[in-house]
Parts: structure tokens; C-alpha cells; sequence
């Protein structure tokens, strides 16, 4: 395990550097003079010329880069040219929120995903399974944006059950945790069938249900208990994803987490922010990714052998 | 030994039939809907301004909001059956006013306002309805500036069709000889692809199109590309493990026994049999651009008014969405409708070319 363990980390390394470097270039590529673009368009001189020089940006690129991930790991992201404060504080604002509708979103996908795709399995081929699994795949081909707004228009506007937007009581969070976590419902549904599917054919399950045991106990105790490793496995990828997809659903409900902060950030031309966002977003999904996989590796020794 | 025969003279009956994948494909009634709006899609993009009855961007600041149906009645003035239009229109005291005493019919192929047609080749001014009177048939109602919500649909469809298809195709022209040559040839040319691919899906969804788009700027053409990129590393992926999956095989050995090159035995052995993987993506891929682009449309980083995008035209529909839910609500039914054609024949694709069934 501990060899696993430092063989995922090593493979981690590179992708946490590959982000450093793409989220580091995005002001040095963008058209324009980077230093005005981390001073924001409405900066005078003076704090252009300041930006410039406590950022480095007459040196070379390397030294630049040194500078920058210095920055990085002592916390500091630069100042947003559009709220004027640190980034990093932002940051530490809005992505609690940002967790909060995630994990409530994986808690909705996790509970009517595995629950869809178990009623789908016990039945395949009939007309159960069959309405689940479209139910399934219209949540993945669902524009998140817009089930977002029937969501509104229906159960907000035309009968007031559910706040419009914002956050604060459990009320908030239904409509844009259901809204986010549509599409991976749809994909754990869909995981949760086939996998089912194929432990039920297992010569296991044939053998307990051979022995006489209750058809409920076999499904529920011998079949879906190995069926639900690799469930939960996409349900933790899907949690990472989630964090970056938030983006259009906290846009949707105004809903204060690090998506909104992104695309507002953009649409400003906040570079320092959209840095810190972009940063922050690809760190937290590499960092699940790899839970994910150490906690595949503790739960199905074979996975480590590979 | 004693089957030979029988497989030598079995072979040209087979040969008559349609491929396996294509029985399939055809005995699966997910793969037929599927197919169905694909094609009714692309004929929507084919043959737009003929299918919309007016031009995306032609304003009527009287008739802003309308919903569908709006002056519309079943029956004529004279107890006739079929579509008849009258005039209505909004006034800012009193809402929406249809004027009862005249109505005119909907008719198919109706001339209306003339456009060009196959990059200018073609002149017209034949539609395949509209009104015939001085009033206008609003089929999905009118937005915020009068503008016949149908026809910037239809109009706009092509926008989706060429992201799908830029995504596609970037993904296919860039990751797909990545990732190939990458696993083909080994050692530390696959290791350093692999990293910069691991580094791009270090980007969940959505967010590197974002990246890339606050790099360089919204706008369609850079979100058409910001897109594609964001396809590369699935395709690299996908082909890396077809490659290595095979690499290995007797028949790739025998090629290069028998002296190909590396690079003739990967174009011409390698890459057909790992082909089903990138068509079955390839579907999917089609789906998920034109998700991310109308999310990127809805978000404003994408298309710009008055581009008739849907996910824009959506994001618009948006701001008044408690006056006139119409306006959001039909290119939402136009996005999902076509992803999920997408995905539905993807699905299908995976299972008739799965070689394990």
C-alpha cells in the first residue's frame, strides 16, 4: 500500500506543476501587457509600474515563475483588481460554499443515482429499466443551466416553495444542489446498473442464491456491497468535478462560491482572481482524484498490483 | 481441421450482409431516436433559412415577448379548419392586444424575406411556411426584441453543429496522432505526453474551455477552439490504450517482421483497430461540446448578441424569465434534444461495436 501510495503522489507531482505553469502563463500568454492586466484597466500608472515591479515582469520568465510559486505557497495570490482585496481571502470566503453545494449534490446523485440503478439492474429489460435509464440519460444531456431555470421558474416563481437564489438556510441549497448534481445521477445511475449487472452473474452470487438465501439478503448483502466499489469510485471523480461545474450552477442561483467568483472574475478581467480560482479548483480536483484512487487501492487490494 | 470448408464457403454469404455493428445499430430502437433528431438536426442546419419563416436578426419592438400562440386560432373566420394569424402586439399600458377583426392563414411554402443559400449561391425567398397577409406567425413566440424566437433557433443551429464538429475534429486531428505515437513509441516521449495530458485533464469539465477563453479572449472562434482543446486529452487518452492494448499483438508483430516501419505499421495497422473506441467518443464528444459551448454562451464568455446561440439566446431568456418563460425555455428543449441524440447514438455505438458481445 505505501508503494501505491507514493507511486499515485509521484504521479500526482506533474499535473500539480502543469497547472502551476498553465494557470501562471494564462496572464503572460493573454493579448496585452501582462502588468496591466493584473492592475486591472482602471489602475494608473503609478500601480502599474508597482504591479510590474513587485510581480517581476521585466525578468525572464523563469525567475518569473520562481517568484510566482513562491507566492503561491506562502498564500499569496495577488490583490483582485475588481473587490481590491487578496485573493487568497477571497478564496477562503467563497470556497466553503462552494463545498457545501457540492457535497450536497453528491449526497442527491449518490442516493437517486445508486437507488435507480439498483431498481434498474433487479429488473433488467423491462419497462422499469428502461424508463430509469432514459431518466438517466436525459439528466446527463441536460444543460445544467436550464434545468436550473425551470427549477426557478416552477418551484420559486410560479409557486414560491423554494428561494430564488442566494444562500443561507437548507431551503437555499435544494433546487441548486439538485441542479448540480443532475448530470452525475445520471452517470452513477448508469454505473450502478452495469455493475450490479455484472456481479449478480458472478458465480458467487449464483452459489448464495443456491445455498436458499433471501433474494433481498444476496442483492443487498452479496451482490451490491462489491457492485458499489467502482459506484463509489465514480461518485468520488464526480465529487471533483462537481466542484468545477458549479461554475454555471452558482452563476444560475447567484450563489456565492469560487464558480461565481470565476466567472465574474472573467467577465471583469480580473486576472489576479481568475488565477486564484482556476488554481485552486484544478488543485482541489487533483487532490480528490488521488484520495479517490488511495482509497480504491485500501478498499480493492487488486487495484494496487496493477 | 474439419471447419475450414464450411468458413471458406459461409464467406460470401456473410460478405452480403450489412456489417454486425449495423445490424445492431439498426435492431436498437435507442439508436433509431438517436439517428432521427441527428438527422433532423443536421437538415435543420442544412436548410435553416428555407425551414424559418423570418430572418434571426429582423426586430418588432410592438410585438416584444409574445408567447406562442399569440393571436393564433384553429379555426378561420369562416369555420375553416387549419392555422389562422392576427395581429397582436404589445403596448406598455395594456399587454398584449390582438386585433380579432382581421385573420390570415399559415400556408406551406410561403415567399417571405429573401436569402442567400449555399454560401451565396443560391437566391431565395421560398419558405416552408408563413403567413399569407400583412401579419406575422410567431411558431415559439417572440424574445425581448421581437425577434421570432423559431427562427433564430433554426438559424442558430449551425453554431452548435460547427462546435461539435470543431471539437470533434480538433480532438481527433491533434489528440488522437498524439496519444498514438506517444504509446507506440514508449519510454520517456509517452511519459512526457502523458504528463501534459494528465495536466490538461487536471482541468475538470468546463473549466479548461474557461481557462483557455479567459486567455484568449470570448467570442465564438475561440470558444469553438477553446473546446476542441479541451477534447485532446480524451482522445489522446482513448487511443493511448487502444495502442498499448495492441502494440503487443501478433499481427503488429508480423508487420514489422516483415519489415514496415514503425510509423506505416502504426497508420496501417494500429490505428483502424483501435477506431471503434474514437467513433464511439466521437458521438459523445459531439454532446458534450455543445454543452460546454451553450454553457460557455450562457455564462457570456462564449457567443456575443446577437448571435442567435442557444445557450446565449438562453442566458438572455434568462433575465426575464418571470414575464416570459418562453424565451428561455425553447432553446433549452433545442440543446437537450440534440445531446441527447448524441449521446443515444453514442451509447448504441458503444454497444454494437462492442467486440465482447
Amino acid at each position: 500500500m505505501t508503494q501505491y501510495t507514493i507511486r499515485r503522489l509521484l504521479v500526482a507531482l506533474p499535473s500539480l506543476l502543469g497547472v502551476l505553469i498553465i494557470v501562471f502563463l494564462m496572464v503572460r500568454l493573454a493579448p496585452g501587457d501582462p502588468a496591466l492586466l493584473l492592475a486591472g484597466e482602471f489602475a494608473d500608472a503609478a500601480t502599474v509600474e508597482r504591479i510590474r515591479e513587485r510581480f517581476g515582469l521585466n525578468d525572464s520568465m523563469p525567475v518569473q515563475f520562481q517568484r510566482f510559486i513562491t507566492g503561491v505557497v506562502q498564500g499569496d495570490l495577488g490583490r483582485s483588481t475588481r473587490t481590491n482585496r487578496p485573493v487568497t481571502q477571497e478564496l477562503i470566503d467563497f470556497f466553503p460554499n462552494t463545498v457545501e453545494l457540492a457535497v450536497a449534490a453528491i449526497i442527491f446523485a449518490l442516493v437517486i443515482g445508486i437507488g435507480l440503478g439498483i431498481i434498474s439492474a433487479l429488473r433488467p429489460n423491462s419497462w422499469v429499466d428502461a424508463l430509469s435509464m432514459i431518466l438517466a440519460l436525459i439528466g446527463v444531456s441536460m444543460p445544467t443551466f436550464w434545468f436550473g431555470l425551470l427549477a426557478i421558474r416552477f418551484f420559486a416563481v410560479e409557486t414560491p416553495i423554494f428561494p430564488v437564489a442566494g444562500r443561507g438556510t437548507f431551503a437555499h441549497l435544494v433546487l441548486p444542489a439538485i441542479t448540480l448534481g443532475l448530470s452525475s445521477t445520471g452517470i452513477i445511475a448508469r454505473m450502478t446498473r452495469s455493475a450490479l449487472l455484472e456481479v449478480l452473474g458472478q458465480d458467487y452470487v449464483r452459489t448464495a442464491r443456491a445455498k436458499g438465501g433471501a433474494p433481498r439478503t444476496v442483492v443487498f448483502k452479496h451482490a451490491l456491497r462489491n457492485a458499489l466499489v467502482p459506484v463509489l469510485t465514480v461518485g468520488g471523480l464526480e465529487f471533483g468535478s462537481l466542484l468545477a461545474g458549479a461554475v454555471i450552477t452558482e452563476t444560475v442561483f447567484t450563489w456565492p462560491g469560487v464558480g461565481r467568483m470565476l466567472v465574474t472574475s472573467v467577465l471583469s478581467r480580473d486576472y489576479p482572481a481568475v488565477q486564484g480560482t482556476v488554481l485552486l479548483i484544478a488543485v482541489t480536483f487533483i487532490v480528490v482524484n488521488l484520495l479517490v484512487d488511495l482509497v480504491y487501492g485500501l478498499i480493492d487490494p487488486r487495484i494496487r498490483y496493477d | 481441421m474439419t471447419d475450414t470448408p464450411a468458413a471458406v464457403t459461409e464467406a460470401p454469404k456473410e460478405r452480403r450482409r450489412a456489417p454486425r455493428w449495423r445490424r445492431r445499430l439498426a435492431r436498437n430502437p435507442l439508436a433509431i431516436i438517436g439517428i432521427t433528431i441527428i438527422s433532423l438536426f443536421l437538415a435543420v442546419v442544412a436548410f435553416a433559412p428555407f425551414i424559418a419563416p423570418y430572418l434571426p436578426q429582423t426586430q418588432d419592438l410592438r410585438t416584444t415577448y409574445l408567447p406562442p400562440g399569440t393571436g393564433v386560432s384553429l379555426r378561420g373566420p369562416e369555420g375553416q379548419f387549419g392555422i389562422w394569424v392576427s395581429r397582436s402586439q404589445r403596448s406598455p399600458s395594456r399587454g398584449i392586444e390582438v386585433d380579432d377583426s382581421a385573420a390570415y392563414p399559415v400556408k406551406l411554402f410561403q415567399r417571405g424575406p429573401s436569402y442567400k443559400w449555399l454560401f451565396g449561391l443560391v437566391e431565395s425567398d421560398l419558405h416552408l411556411f408563413g403567413v399569407d397577409g400583412p401579419v406575422r406567425y410567431y411558431l415559439l413566440g417572440t424574445d425581448e426584441q421581437g425577434r421570432d424566437v423559431f427562427s433564430r433557433l433554426v438559424h442558430g443551429a449551425w453554431i452548435s453543429l460547427f462546435i461539435g464538429l470543431i471539437s470533434v475534429g480538433i480532438g481527433l486531428g491533434i489528440g488522437v496522432p498524439v496519444g498514438a505515437i506517444s504509446a507506440f513509441m514508449g519510454g520517456w516521449v509517452d511519459m512526457t505526453v502523458q504528463r501534459f495530458v494528465d495536466t490538461l485533464l487536471a482541468f475538470p469539465g468546463i473549466l479548461l474551455a474557461i481557462v483557455l477563453v479567459a486567455t484568449f479572449g470570448t467570442g465564438l472562434t475561440n470558444l469553438m477552439i477553446a473546446v476542441g482543446i479541451a477534447a485532446i486529452p480524451i482522445y489522446a487518452r482513448i487511443i493511448r490504450g487502444s495502442v498499448l492494448s495492441i502494440r503487443n499483438r501478433e499481427f503488429v508483430e508480423a508487420a514489422r517482421a516483415l519489415g514496415r516501419r514503425r510509423m506505416g505499421t502504426l497508420v496501417k495497422h494500429v490505428i483502424p483497430n483501435a477506431l471503434a473506441p474514437l467513433i464511439v467518443q466521437s458521438s459523445l464528444q459531439m454532446a458534450i461540446a455543445i454543452l460546454f459551448a451553450a454553457g460557455l454562451g450562457f455564462l457570456g464568455l462564449g457567443a456575443k448578441p446577437p448571435q442567435p446561440e442557444w445557450g446565449l439566446m438562453l442566458a438572455r431568456g434568462r433575465e426575464y424569465l418571470a414575464v416570459a418563460p418562453h424565451v428561455a425555455t425553447f432553446p433549452g428543449v433545442a440543446i437537450i434534444l440534440v445531446v441527447l441524440g448524441f449521446n443515444l447514438l453514442g451509447d448504441a455505438l458503444r454497444d454494437a461495436l462492442d467486440p465482447r458481445k
